[in-house]
């Protein structure tokens, strides 16, 4: 339509023929009505649009005004028979506040409508069109405006037409979305969709984001997961209340912004049943400085294996074994290399399958990271009680087996090793937590790798683990650092209860964090019923047949009622509002000598809106769980000369709590290739600094010298 | 160490089990309404596990919101309050504007606002911290859901389907939350469990 050659003409705007009430103001918004043509012809197509200057901070919708707001409407009447197409909708800008996504424009936008002159014009006749205007403009608060706009314009004859000056309206039909240049799919994932974008030219600095064009299809206000690939990038999107079916195309603009520009594509692909991806694709991290080779990640991922065994997750179950072994002296050489063997093949193999897992639910497009078990308030709380038995174990509230003589001397060779097998099991379970350093990285780039590669990562953080075990038991020469048995040994493995008590009361604590303080009473209702029952199968070993069916009934009651207080808790955490999340939202700590520093809570956004502020800013990203993310805190973050240098310095310190599943922190550890918390980044000052990532065990002198050299 | 075999296999047993469950912490069709426990405009506390046996509506809504004052300007909510308490319907009000922002109001003022709208909730809830809201994943106002008497979510959305903030486009419009309330009053599958709310953004606190 806009076909014609633009006509350097004499007729200038004060000649416009859009004068009377072409134009209508609100205290928010001023409205203009404008045409692409002077002058109109029978049967012509013109456009006609409606210019909207937005005061600052307002903002009025896109035809998906996102997660609130409304349309902009026009209703059009003309003095002849014309027909007005749908508005031409330019490619629109997000608007975060607080949890709420909106879709819309702020200070000006143009809406161009192509309108059908009718064949029933005559020359020498006025052609009018009249436009019933409808919006929302919305700051915090919103307003309903409406505004009554006209035209009138000369018909002619087809050699007589002018296009008007260049004006608004060539604008925004420039800014309209173009048709995508590159092929782009759809595929289904778990809870979500996943866009792929075969456009390898992308610069990676270039933001991207998917404005769907109808409500329901994506949940708006989650933040979209761009992940590179060597053919172009991926979007991970959420699933709204109105999820897409097989078959439905997803349709909307594709934004695609960078320094120089921002861009709309308009797509429209077709969600793909279980078809399988187009090209093989390695997604890589983001910042590509976090990222390792893959046989230095193999390196770490056993150094990391080594010092996971120092964790005081970990060595309590070390000694646990290291106890059993001690125990056994008699144990010939080969005996205890196969005891050895088994506890490695116990780690390994855990290892592994967690990797399975890992692999699994990764794939089903789960954002999970390292220690997403503890993020499960049912798996914490089965934790503590695992841990809490083992406890009264060591402490010899009862003994598995028919006598006391059993633990001793009943271990054949066979239960042995299965003892060690289950021993590396456990180790390997509780020691998830405790993300030490080297490992975080290796895991990051473990999960960017194909199987196999991610599996070695696996296999060689188990054997990093196993190591000083099996050290033991296949070297004769270090049996003579190893002590006497004796009496001390029955002190020792009492004493070893209290790390196992610790780390259960720990777990409790977790769970405060998760959900509430109704579920510390479940959790401490649940450790009592399981020590009753301990000490009840304690007792009645020895007792008479008959006794000893009344105990195991006691025994089998108090288990199954812990149990179904593990399953309450199920069905309780879907209710409870997470308080670190709370808490988040609407604190800000105020400054005071020995609390910790003011911080708020990350969110993807204004980390954004800090950086293009250029301000400088330090990331903090934590859970209640990980015990090496809180020692930080009290030894460096919290200290008052770090507080200061924050103050004085202007940084704004985020915290991103990962204590539950949240998708927007996960990215976020994605795009450091790390998978697991902590970590620290320093942004310094200035929109284009390159980001420092701090290390994992932080000291004051440390965080400073990386604030006042950056 | 024998012991620790038999503590093996319960932990393998207790963790296939755990690793069968999944947390749904938003408002989901068809599943648990997440439940809270809100201070209501009177002081008292409403906890919505004490309204399990009867349907609820919630209804999230700002005085100030010139789409909300549609609907009570006009009377239409105030009239589905009525209907709802005449069907034992609890109809719960949700102010989840943050302090100092549009919509905030104090218990009195709930209440006195209430009476000059001629509107009868059951119950209005304050919750300036947004949690309630943010729970549910409220976005606008007005935002309504429906909780039938097991406590499960049976509608989320809009209060109807034209999403305007014109008074006379009210009768031309599909009202969801009636619709809702009639199909569960006779046993029928809700027609559009899911629609899109309008409206107002909540004024979370940011």
């Amino acid at each position: 339509m806009l076909s014609m050659v633009l006509v350097p003409s004499v007729v200038l705007a004060e000649a416009s023929p859009s004068t009377i009430s072409a134009q209508a103001s609100t205290p928010q918004v001023t409205a203009r009505l404008l045409s692409s043509h002077l002058q109109v012809v029978a049967g012509q197509t013109v456009t006609l649009g409606i210019a909207l200057t937005i005061a600052p901070e307002w903002h009025t919708y896109w035809r998906n005004p996102g997660d609130s707001g409304t349309v902009t409407t026009i209703d059009w009447r003309f003095s002849h028979p014309a027909k007005a197409g749908d508005i031409l909708w330019p490619v629109p800008e997000r608007h975060r506040m607080g949890p709420i996504v909106n879709y819309g424009y702020a200070k000006q936008v143009t809406l161009p409508v192509p309108i059908v002159v009718g064949d029933l014009v005559h020359v020498g006749e006025i052609w009018r069109a009249e436009a019933v205007v409808d919006w929302l403009v919305c700051k915090e608060e919103c307003i309903p405006q409406q505004v009554k706009l006209a035209l009138e314009l000369p018909v002619v004859n087809a050699s007589a037409s002018y296009m008007a000056q260049p004006s608004p309206l060539i604008t925004a039909l420039q800014q309209q979305p173009k048709p995508a240049p590159w092929p782009v799919t759809l595929q289904a994932q778990q809870a979500g969709l996943q866009l792929q974008v075969l456009a390898p030219n992308i610069s990676p600095q270039a933001s991207i984001w998917f404005f769907p064009e109808a409500w329901g299809r994506i949940a708006q206000s989650v933040d979209q997961t761009v992940t590179r690939t060597p053919q172009g990038f991926s979007v991970a999107l959420k699933s709204g209340d109105l999820p897409l079916k097989a078959g439905e195309a997803l349709t909307g603009v594709l934004v695609i912004e960078d320094k120089a520009q921002r861009v709309g594509y308009a797509i429209a692909p077709t969600l793909q049943g279980s078809v399988p991806p187009t090209a093989p694709s390695q997604p890589t991290p983001q910042a590509r400085s976090a990222a390792l080779h893959w046989s230095v990640a193999v390196l770490f991922a056993f150094i990391g294996g080594l010092i996971l065994n120092l964790m005081p997750c970990v060595l309590p179950v070390l000694s646990m074994k290291a106890l059993a072994l001690l125990s056994h002296p008699s144990l010939d050489r080969q005996a205890r290399l196969h005891e050895g063997m088994a506890y490695t093949v116990g780690v390994v193999l855990s290892f592994v399958l967690l990797a399975l897992l890992l692999v699994f639910l990764k794939a089903s497009g789960q954002h999970i990271g390292w220690g997403f078990q503890f993020q499960s308030p049912i798996f914490v709380l089965l934790m503590a009680y695992l841990l809490f038995v083992v406890g009264l174990n060591l402490s010899g509230v009862f003994v598995f087996g028919s006598s006391v003589a059993g633990v001793g001397q009943a271990l054949t060779t066979r239960s042995g090793l299965w003892g060690s097998f289950f021993t590396g099991v456990l180790a390997t379970v509780v020691a998830t937590p405790c993300t030490a350093p080297f490992m975080a990285a290796a895991l990051g780039v473990a999960l960017t790798q194909p199987l196999p590669i991610l599996i070695a990562i696996f296999v060689s953080l188990g054997l990093g683990l196993a190591a000083p075990y099996l050290l033991i038991a296949a070297w004769p020469g270090a049996q003579r650092y190893l002590p006497t048995p004796g009496a001390w040994m029955d002190v020792l493995k009492q004493g070893l209860a209290f790390p196992m008590y610790g780390a259960a009361a720990w777990l409790v604590w977790v769970l405060a964090q998760q959900l509430d303080a109704l579920v510390v009473a479940k959790a401490l209702g649940g450790l009592l019923l399981l020590g009753f029952a301990a000490w009840v199968y304690g007792i009645s070993r020895w007792a008479s047949l008959a006794h000893r069916w009344v105990a195991n009934s006691l025994v089998a009651i108090s288990v199954c009622a812990a149990l179904v207080i593990a399953g309450s808790v199920q069905g309780f955490s879907v209710t409870a509002s997470p308080r670190p999340l709370s808490d988040l939202r609407s604190d800000r700590a105020p400054v005071t000598a020995n609390s910790p520093p003011a911080w708020q809570a990350y969110r993807a956004q204004t980390l954004a809106d800090l950086r293009a502020a250029g301000k400088p800013v330090f990331l903090n990203a934590t859970a209640a769980w990980c015990i090496s993310c809180l020692v930080n805190e009290k030894v460096a973050l919290n200290q008052p000369a770090v507080k200061q240098a924050m103050v004085d310095r202007g940084i704004t310190y985020l915290k991103a709590d990962w204590t539950q599943q949240n998708p927007e922190i996960t990215a976020l550890l994605t795009q450091f290739g790390r998978s697991g918390v902590p970590l620290y980044v320093f942004y310094p000052a200035g929109s284009a600094s390159q980001p420092v990532v701090l290390p994992q065990m932080l000291t004051t002198e440390s965080v400073l010298s990386v604030f006042l050299t950056k | 160490m024998y012991s620790s075999s038999r503590l093996g296999a319960l932990w393998v047993g207790l963790s296939l089990w755990a690793g069968t469950q999944t947390v749904h912490a938003e408002a989901v069709i068809d599943q648990p309404a997440p439940l809270f426990t809100g201070t209501t405009a009177d002081g008292g506390k409403l906890n919505l596990n004490s309204l399990k046996g009867k349907t609820v509506v919630l209804e999230w809504t700002n005085h100030e919101c010139p789409f909300v004052q549609k609907h009570y300007e006009s009377g239409n909510i105030p009239q589905l309050q009525k209907d709802a308490a005449a069907k034992q319907v609890t109809w719960v009000q949700i102010i989840s504007s943050a302090a100092g922002k549009q919509g905030h109001v104090t218990g009195a003022e709930a209440i006195k606002l209430n009476a000059s709208r001629g509107a009868k909730p059951a119950y209005v809830v304050l919750d300036a911290d947004g949690s309630i809201g943010q729970s549910y994943g409220a976005q606008t106002t007005p935002h309504l859901y429906v909780i039938d008497a097991k406590g499960t979510l049976v509608y989320k959305g809009g209060i109807d389907d034209i999403a305007t903030a014109k008074k006379e486009d009210l009768a031309k419009a599909n009202n969801y939350v009636r619709e809702t309330l009639s199909a569960l009053a006779e046993g029928k599958k809700v027609p559009h469990p899911s629609t899109k709310p309008y409206g107002c953004s909540i004024k979370y606190p940011t």
